[in-house]
Order: C-alpha cells, then sequence, then structure tokens
C-alpha cells in the first residue's frame, strides 16, 4: 500500500501541527531575538521594588502600531513577563481602535499617546489609574532640495504655511495618532485642509508613508523615532522640530473593572506601575541611544503634565 | 525592481543564516495553516460527500450556499469570529482571542467551503453506482467514505491544495483574531504586513519569497501523490 | 434462501413504480424476472439488496425482514448492471468484496482462484480492472458477486452489453456457474432466450405489476393475457374470437390442431434457412420455409396450423 504510506507520511506534519496547535502553548518553541541590540553598559541588577510580582496570569495591552513599530516594547514586555509572570498580548492597531477596546473592556491596559482623545475615555470612567510615562516628538521632513523653504523657519505657524502653499503634503489619513496630531496642527494654525496644495492621504503605517514621501519628493509629519529608524534608505531630511505643539505624549492606563466584568486588573495595574517604576523609566531613556546617537524617547514619570518638554 | 532584488537576496540570507525569527514565524504558519486545513479535510470531505449524494429537500440551496462560501472574503471571516471571540463578546469567556487556537479557527472556517465545494464536485464525478455497490458489498459508513475517497483522490488532493493555499496567504483574518503578536501569534502573512507598514519592504519581499517556496513545496508533494496515482 | 414480498408498492415521488401484493422467490432455484425496460426489475433486485425501502409492504428474506444491517447484507451477493470497480487490479477487486466478508487471506486465495478459473478470467486477475474490455469486465462482476458464495444471489442483466460469440460463451456457462457458486438465484433480463436458457422459475413484471410467476414452462405455456403472452414471444391473433395467441415457433405450413388462413407478405432468405412472413387476421407472423417447398406467391393464402398445446385462448 504506498499510497497509504505516501499519504500518512504527507499527512504527519499536520496531524503534529494539529497536536501543537491544540496543546494550548501559543509560543512556539523558539523564541524569536529581540529587534534591538541591548544596551552598552552593565547595570547592577534592579529589585523593581514598586512593581508588584508573582501576579501571574495574561493580558491584553492595546497600544498603537508606532508604539510597536518602535521597538520599546520588545524590550520592556519581557522584562515584565519575568518580574510578574504575566504574559502580556501586545495588539498594536490605530489610536482609535486602541481606546475602543479600552472602553469595550476588549483590553486590560492601554498604552497611547494621543491626550485630546484620551480625555473623554478618562471623563466617562472607562480609563482609570492613568499615569504619565514618556514622550517623543514629531518632526517635519521633506526633500533635501526643500523646495518649500521650510528650514531655519523658527515658527511653526509659519512652517506650516510654508508646507501648505507649496505642497505636496503626505498624510497617514489612517486616525491614528500621528494622523490626529497632523489634523490638530493644521486646525491651531488655522489652515484649511482644502487649501493644503496636494495633500495625500496613505492610510498606511509610518514607515510605508515616509517612503511614500520619499518617492514623491514630499513633506510630512512623523515621529522622530520612525524617521530615524528608516534614514539611512530615505533621501528625506529634517526640516522642522522643537515646538512644544510637536510633543507626542503617551500615558497609560487600566480598564476599569467595575465598569467591565472580565478585565484582568491586578495584571492591568502591575503593567502601570512597571511603566512609570524608575528602573523602567531609565531603560526608556536609553532605548535606542547608542545605536541613533539621541535617545528616542524621554521619560517623564512623575512629571506635572504641563512640565513635560520644557 | 531594485527593491525586488534586495528582497531576494534577503530571503536568501534569512534562509541560510537559519534566523530564529524567521524560523519562529514560519513554523508557525505550518502549524497553523496546516492544522486548520486537517480540519477542515476532516469535517469538509463527508460534508462534501453527503452533499453530493445525498438526496434531500434544500441540497441546492446548500450547494449554492457553499460555493458562495467558497468566495466570501478571509477579512470578514476574521471580523466576525473577532466579534464572536473578544472579550465583550458572546464567547469572550472562552479567553480565546489573540492566541493560535483562535487563528485556527478562523482559518478552518475559511477553508471549510472549498473542501466541501471540491469534495462535492469530485464525489458527483465518481461512477453512479458506486456508493450503491460498496453498501451491498457490506463496507460501513467510514469504509465507504475512505475507499471513495480514494476513487476521487484527485480531486481531493485539489480540496486539500485549495484549503491550503487560501488559508496560508491570507492576512485579514489572521491579522484581526490572532493579534500579530511577536512569538505567540505572529505568521508569515501578518509579518508581512509589519515590514511594509515600517518600510522595511526588502524584509517584506524576504518573508513573501519564504511563503511562496513554503506553498510551493507543500503543493510539490501533494502533486506528487497526485501524480503517482495516476499511474 | 426464499424472498418473499407482501403488500410491496414502491412510489417515486407520485409515481407507483411497484406494486407487488404477493411474489415469492422459491429456495435454490434460479428466478428469471423477466420483462421489457422501465417495468421495475432492476427496482425489485434494489428492495431484496435493501438499497430502497419500500413505500408500503415488507420484503422478507427467510423470515427476517430484507435491511442495510452488515450481518443481512452479508447473505446478498449483487452484480449489478454496469460493472463498477475500485481503482486496482481484478485480483484486488474480488480480494475488497471478500475482505469485507471478513474471510481470512488464506481463504480469499482459494475462492478468488477458483472463480476466477470457473469463470475464465484467471489471465485477467492482475490486470487493471478498468482497462478491461465490455465482455471482460461483466464476467469479472460476474466473478466478484459468485465468489461470495451467498445464499441469495442478485444478477442484473449478466449478459447486458455482450455481443454475439461473447453472448452465446457466457449463456452456456452460466447455468453450471449458478449451480456450483450460488444458492438461491434471482436473475433480472429483458431477453427471453436469456430467461428460457437460465432460469427454473419465471416471474414476468409489467409496468410495476406481476403478471405471471411460477415454474418456467407452466408460465411459458399459459400466459394469462395478451400483454404477458406478447412479452414472451406469442403472437396474438387478437381479432378472432376473445383472445387467442399462438406460442413462438410453433406454427408450420400445412394441416394440424389449429389451423389459420395466413396471407403471404414474404419470405426472407436467412442464410442457413428460409422465413416466410405473412399476416394471420391482421397479425404478422413468421414460420420457416422447408429448403425444398415452392414460394408461394404474395398475397396469396396458405393454410398453416398450431399444435393445440401452443396454443393459448382466453
Amino acid at each position: 500500500m504506498r499510497l497509504a504510506r505516501l499519504l500518512a507520511l504527507a499527512v504527519l506534519p499536520f496531524i503534529f501541527a494539529a497536536v501543537s496547535a491544540c496543546s494550548g502553548d501559543d509560543s512556539a518553541t523558539f523564541k524569536p531575538t529581540p529587534a534591538s541590540t541591548p544596551t552598552a553598559a552593565p547595570t547592577p541588577t534592579p529589585t523593581f521594588g514598586s512593581v508588584p510580582h508573582n501576579v501571574g496570569g495574561s493580558m491584553i495591552l492595546a497600544t498603537t502600531t508606532s508604539t510597536v513599530d518602535s521597538g520599546l516594547l520588545d524590550d520592556l514586555v519581557p522584562l515584565f513577563t519575568k518580574i510578574t509572570g504575566t504574559e502580556v498580548k501586545v495588539i498594536g492597531v490605530g489610536t482609535g481602535a486602541a481606546l475602543d477596546m479600552g472602553a469595550k473592556g476588549d483590553a486590560d491596559a492601554v498604552l497611547v499617546h494621543a491626550p485630546a482623545s484620551e480625555k473623554k475615555f478618562v471623563d466617562s470612567g472607562d480609563l482609570i489609574d492613568g499615569k504619565l510615562v514618556m514622550h517623543n516628538d514629531f518632526i517635519i521632513v521633506g526633500p533635501a532640495s526643500d523646495p518649500a523653504k521650510v528650514k531655519g523657519l523658527k515658527d511653526l505657524k509659519a512652517a506650516l504655511a510654508a508646507v501648505a502653499s507649496f505642497g505636496p503634503f503626505i498624510s497617514r489619513g489612517d486616525d491614528s495618532g500621528t494622523h490626529k496630531k497632523e489634523l490638530e496642527l493644521w486646525t491651531t494654525a488655522k489652515i484649511d485642509l482644502k487649501t493644503v496644495k496636494n495633500r495625500e492621504e496613505t492610510g498606511q503605517g509610518m514607515g510605508a508613508t515616509l517612503n511614500i514621501a520619499d518617492q514623491k519628493s514630499g513633506y510630512t509629519l512623523t515621529d522622530r523615532g520612525t524617521f530615524l529608524a528608516l534614514k539611512k534608505n530615505l533621501k528625506l531630511t529634517i526640516l522642522f522640530e522643537g515646538d512644544l505643539s510637536l510633543l507626542n505624549i503617551y500615558h497609560v492606563y487600566a480598564v476599569n473593572p467595575a465598569r467591565h466584568g472580565g478585565v484582568k486588573n491586578a495584571q492591568a495595574e502591575a503593567f502601570v506601575a512597571f511603566m512609570v517604576a524608575p528602573e523602567i523609566q531609565k531603560l526608556i531613556g536609553d532605548f535606542k541611544k547608542a545605536e541613533f546617537g539621541e535617545p528616542l524617547f524621554i521619560a517623564d514619570a512623575g512629571k506635572a503634565e504641563d512640565a513635560v518638554g520644557r | 525592481m531594485a527593491e525586488l532584488w534586495d528582497g531576494l537576496r534577503e530571503a536568501i540570507r534569512l534562509i541560510l543564516s537559519g534566523d530564529s525569527y524567521l524560523r519562529d514565524v514560519a513554523f508557525r504558519t505550518i502549524v497553523v495553516s496546516g492544522s486548520a486545513t486537517l480540519f477542515a479535510m476532516a469535517a469538509g470531505v463527508p460534508l462534501g460527500y453527503w452533499l453530493a449524494r445525498g438526496r434531500f429537500r434544500g441540497r441546492t440551496l446548500l450547494l449554492s450556499a457553499v460555493n458562495t462560501g467558497m468566495g466570501m472574503p478571509p477579512v470578514v471571516v476574521g471580523l466576525v469570529v473577532w466579534l464572536m471571540l473578544v472579550r465583550s463578546g458572546p464567547l469572550g469567556g472562552l479567553d480565546l482571542i489573540y492566541t493560535q487556537r483562535a487563528m485556527v479557527i478562523a482559518q478552518f472556517i475559511i477553508a471549510v467551503p472549498l473542501v466541501v465545494g471540491f469534495t462535492a464536485a469530485a464525489m458527483q464525478a465518481l461512477p453512479e453506482h458506486l456508493p450503491d455497490l460498496l453498501a451491498v458489498l457490506g463496507a460501513g459508513r467510514l469504509r465507504t467514505l475512505w475507499l471513495l475517497s480514494r476513487e476521487a483522490n484527485l480531486g481531493l488532493l485539489a480540496a486539500i491544495m485549495a484549503g491550503f493555499g487560501a488559508v496560508v496567504s491570507e492576512v485579514g483574518a489572521s491579522m484581526t483574531v490572532g493579534g500579530n503578536i511577536q512569538g505567540s501569534t505572529r505568521v508569515l502573512t501578518t509579518a508581512i504586513v509589519t515590514e511594509t507598514s515600517r518600510g522595511q519592504n526588502d524584509r517584506a519581499i524576504g518573508l513573501g519569497i519564504v511563503l511562496l517556496a513554503m506553498a510551493f513545496a507543500v503543493n510539490l508533494v501533494l502533486t506528487l501523490v497526485q501524480q503517482r496515482r495516476l499511474r | 434462501m426464499e424472498v418473499r414480498f407482501q403488500d410491496v408498492r414502491f412510489l417515486r415521488g407520485a409515481r407507483c413504480i411497484l406494486e407487488v401484493p404477493s411474489l415469492k422467490f422459491a429456495q435454490g432455484r434460479v428466478t428469471a424476472l423477466l420483462g421489457p425496460n422501465g417495468a421495475g426489475k432492476s427496482t425489485i433486485l434494489r428492495l431484496i439488496a435493501a438499497l430502497e425501502r419500500p413505500t408500503a409492504g415488507t420484503v422478507w428474506l427467510d423470515g427476517a425482514s430484507a435491511s442495510p444491517a452488515r450481518p443481512t447484507r452479508a447473505k446478498v451477493a449483487f452484480a449489478f448492471q454496469d460493472a463498477v470497480f475500485i481503482t486496482g487490479t481484478v485480483r484486488s477487486n474480488l480480494d475488497l468484496a471478500l475482505r469485507l466478508r471478513d474471510l481470512p487471506g488464506e481463504e480469499r486465495a482459494t475462492r478468488i482462484a477458483a472463480v476466477a478459473e470457473a469463470c475464465g478470467i484467471a489471465p485477467l486477475l492482475d490486470r487493471n480492472a478498468h482497462g478491461l474490455s465490455g465482455g471482460e469486465s461483466q464476467r469479472a462482476n460476474l466473478a466478484r458477486a459468485l465468489c461470495l458464495q451467498a445464499p441469495l444471489t442478485l444478477l442484473d442483466e449478466p449478459l447486458a452489453g455482450l455481443d454475439g460469440p461473447a453472448r452465446q460463451q457466457l449463456l452456456r456457462e452460466l447455468p453450471s456457474l449458478l449451480r456450483t457458486f450460488a444458492a438461491t438465484t434471482i436473475l433480472v433480463t429483458h431477453d427471453r432466450d436469456e430467461a428460457l436458457r437460465l432460469a427454473d422459475d419465471l416471474v414476468v413484471l409489467i409496468e410495476g405489476r406481476v403478471r405471471a410467476a411460477g415454474v418456467k414452462r407452466d408460465v411459458f405455456r399459459s400466459p394469462p393475457d395478451a400483454e404477458t403472452a406478447e412479452f414472451l414471444g406469442y403472437s396474438v391473433v387478437s381479432s378472432l374470437e376473445d383472445g387467442l395467441a399462438i406460442a413462438p415457433g410453433a406454427l408450420r405450413i400445412g394441416e394440424g390442431d389449429v389451423t389459420f388462413d395466413l396471407t403471404v407478405e414474404a419470405v426472407a432468405d436467412l442464410g442457413a434457412r428460409r422465413e416466410l412472413s405473412g399476416w394471420i387476421a391482421g397479425t404478422r407472423v413468421a414460420l420457416p420455409l422447408d429448403d425444398g417447398a415452392a414460394v408461394p406467391g404474395v398475397g396469396s393464402v396458405m393454410l398453416v396450423s398450431a399444435p393445440r398445446t401452443a396454443v393459448v385462448r382466453w
């Protein structure tokens, strides 16, 4: 019965696969190496006294795609799991979707960077125990030739007006934190979207959007981190930075267990405590500093909200 | 064009270096899509046979539904399964969301109409009196199904290839119900999306080539089995 | 095995395919189920093999009702009209049939060898079952049923699709094959010659109803009505008296027990013999014309006759 044997051989890997999938062990046998290079200076073993140990269980963290793409969580989450014993499912979606998940109780903790949008959910009581974590900033990048003459301008409004009158401007257009920030900036500068010359919405992530801006020699608003990571492949350069309005501020919240029965509150609170723990704040400040020559994030835990960036 | 070459080089580099990220993601792709296809065959072949040979009211209606199901957008399946499994959904208590098992469930739903449709077609092409012959010879239901499957094996192998091909290449459902969590629910297709969104196009193409190579290898084995049978 | 039909009706949709209030197939005998195409003969076999269920009534096999249960099925061997095989050699097809009866390997090999020899398919055993000619596959199909040596053997048109010499040969061999390998046999055919050569008992089925059943000789010599008689090959002369039929091959030229006036139509030269055809009161008949006899003119009237036993009246 050669056929039977052949078929059995062909089916065997699939049976093995089925058994693996059912055994409930979600992580495959192989553990991937972390995306970033480890930080250079050896530090004394931290004690993480402020973070609860032996919490166990699992939790869902809703955050944004750009946060995931920065690679920061690839370093922090395994550390969190080691300390607390809690497995974290990091779900990277658009800011709107992440806040929505919090509002519905589909996530246990939320880490986002759109304070204006977050306010609504804090007021409604869905997100509680919010803590300021860190910030990075947005920059305006464009072609090296800079036809709109943005470089050298000191005022944000002037820079935006210059870009608007010359174009093309490439927008994320995907309801992400970056997209929301962009719309906020146009509104504050009193520039009507329709008057921005050759404005296009890509509907895609920051990396893809930067590639498109590069192809079209256009201007775009980007977070510093993504730009630094892709700089070597792009012909774009930084043309404006530093205004306080360009700050991108991150908060972490736990989802209110009183409003949503199934949330894993112990794990979520442990995560909140973790993100603002002094040891983690130091790691955040050192993240990719060696690689890029400058820090990607500035740690802010404990500061007053309006003291950020000053 | 240059990016395609970069992608090819990246693919070769990834494979030859035994990159552990690649191994993790590729292995998981086989586990998830392979088991979903296996379950879809287990459920779909008997269903397909019943649809082909059964005589009951509403058979034509059911056949049309199956054929429509073959063209169902996987991303829609993913959304529906997500709504069912998410914490706030009816089956939220099962804690299945963002797990491999959830992905297998979604891919199973995507593959079943394909398997049923192909099996029904293959069974209908069999000689009309073959099931009767097996019945009078005394073959039980399971034995009959096995013997008929052997007779229809060309069509059934096509069913496996179609089912596997559909789920190993789909991204919408896997992304939505799995969450694309690195080390846990990330598969080749969702990894490609991640790399693209980060602008790492050469890595994306590299992963794409690996995916194609994997699908090709599976189909090669199945086609070899199929062609041997013909002789 | 004795088979009995009791108050059986079989409907497909709104159509009544079979209506058989009472029918018996005797144990240990070969019964030919004879009738025109579409009469419902195959349906009767399917009801016996429990491939269909009667809409009303019961089919009894040795006192137990026919059912698809394995023990009952094990007692029935069925050769379908179209020979269907699974992919593989002829040997593997026969082997499958025997394996499904839970026979051990050695016995299977013995039986296959015996029946292959008897049916003349021994050289075909290792050939691909789907590569056989019409005659070869009919024999293989038959061999598969016979190797089971079941208490009841059902054959649906065993000589279907066979031509001339192949048909004649199998027709000659069948009686001894049935005696060796079959206990009770029911065979379906639309061919009168086949039925008469192979059967002990005859059942005539026309349009779903049993017209005649019984020992071959009795059925043949006493058809109950014109339709049955016609199917059995009689020449039915309808306009003469109430009903009269002449057995096939019974007419001769000249004087005899019962005489008729024949209006000559034509003489046909069939190579080995000559045949005279004509009309008896509006019904066309044929009879042999001796080589030496003179050819009568067309339209002339001749006296023909048949023995008393060959003429049936109602």
